[in-house]
């Protein structure tokens, strides 16, 4: 994959943007509300959503790849990598494969990527603690990811139609 | 390469996406969520992926269990869910069960989560890897088995 100034440029911006939306939503803790392990509003999806749409596969899988090793890399917590890396690229393999259906919105994609993303976590969950446990919590899990995923549909929505008319979205 | 850029109004296949999500959920919810019993349970301790400890429910009355687990300490007490009475001689109406009273790890969702008083049912803390879950158990006897005609 080779990628112009600007793309790179582009690419850096974006994988900051979501490790700062990542930091930020820890100001949000959905968890306070629904104590469950893993339970968050997934913010930073709305970057990967965007990436996906305006830049394309390679380029969203790059900036994805650099929010995980980033992040876990600045919490100085490299447990925590393997749950961001499954959870980041189930959510990304779906939402490829979502966004390829014309019919289906933003919403959807955004949706399928958030419940996508949360069987990742139950997965790195099961991998890391040797016990099939933590997917007694992935019911309700799942049934968060149809609020956190049509949020962050809504977000990247309102994105999307804020720059319809920049350079941005013209390539 | 760019996918053609997106609708950003929901549709009607947007509806099946949800529909399957919460398919999905309610299909994992009724394997898993299977009214277990309460009565007679054991508590099963685990840490990093190996059983630390067993021990019947009942004995959790005499005095919390301290455990400590990847550098955080976890304390596992008996728990009330339901109804206490206030009089020694009436029965109180809740489910004996267990709950982490207290933890030092950083999420402390296993601590929010309450109380566990069902077979089947476990607390799960990511930070420590530490699995606390109950097992066993008679058959409830106020629980119907069938129901005939």
């Amino acid at each position: 994959m080779k990628l112009t100034t600007k793309q790179l440029t582009l690419c850096a911006l974006l994988a900051a943007m979501a490790l700062a939306l990542s930091y930020l939503e820890n100001l949000f803790p959905l968890s306070l509300a629904i104590p469950i392990p893993g339970v968050k509003l997934g913010l930073a999806n709305i970057v990967t959503v965007f990436a996906l749409y305006a830049l394309g596969l390679g380029e969203a899988c790059f900036i994805l790849l650099a929010r995980c090793f980033l992040g876990a890399l600045f919490a100085g917590n490299l447990n925590a990598l393997i749950f961001s890396l499954l959870g980041a690229l189930s959510a990304m393999g779906a939402m490829a494969l979502l966004s390829r259906r014309r019919g289906l919105s933003i919403y959807g994609v955004s949706i399928g990527g958030a419940a996508a993303h949360n069987c990742g976590q139950a997965a790195a969950a099961v991998l890391t603690l040797g016990s099939a446990a933590p997917l007694y919590y992935l019911p309700v899990l799942l049934a968060v990811s149809l609020l956190t995923g049509g949020l962050t549909g809504l977000a990247s929505a309102c994105l999307f139609q804020g720059l319809r008319h920049t350079d941005l979205m013209k390539g | 390469m760019k996918r053609p850029l997106p609708k950003l109004r929901p549709t009607a296949w947007d509806g099946l996406v949800v529909l399957c999500v919460a398919a999905l959920a309610v299909a994992l919810a009724a394997f898993q969520w299977q009214g277990g019993s309460s009565q007679g349970l054991t508590a099963v301790v685990s840490i990093d992926g190996a059983e630390a400890d067993r021990f019947a429910l009942q004995d959790l009355l005499k005095s919390p269990r301290t455990y400590t687990a990847s550098g955080y300490t976890l304390e596992v007490a008996a728990a009330l869910r339901g109804d206490a009475s206030p009089l020694d001689h009436v029965k109180s109406n809740g489910e004996l069960g267990l709950q982490v009273a207290h933890s030092d790890c950083p999420t402390q969702d296993c601590v929010r989560i309450g109380a566990i008083t069902r077979s089947g049912q476990s607390i799960v803390c990511l930070p420590a890897r530490f699995i606390l879950r109950l097992e066993g158990g008679t058959p409830d006897p106020d629980s119907v088995d069938a129901v005939l005609g």
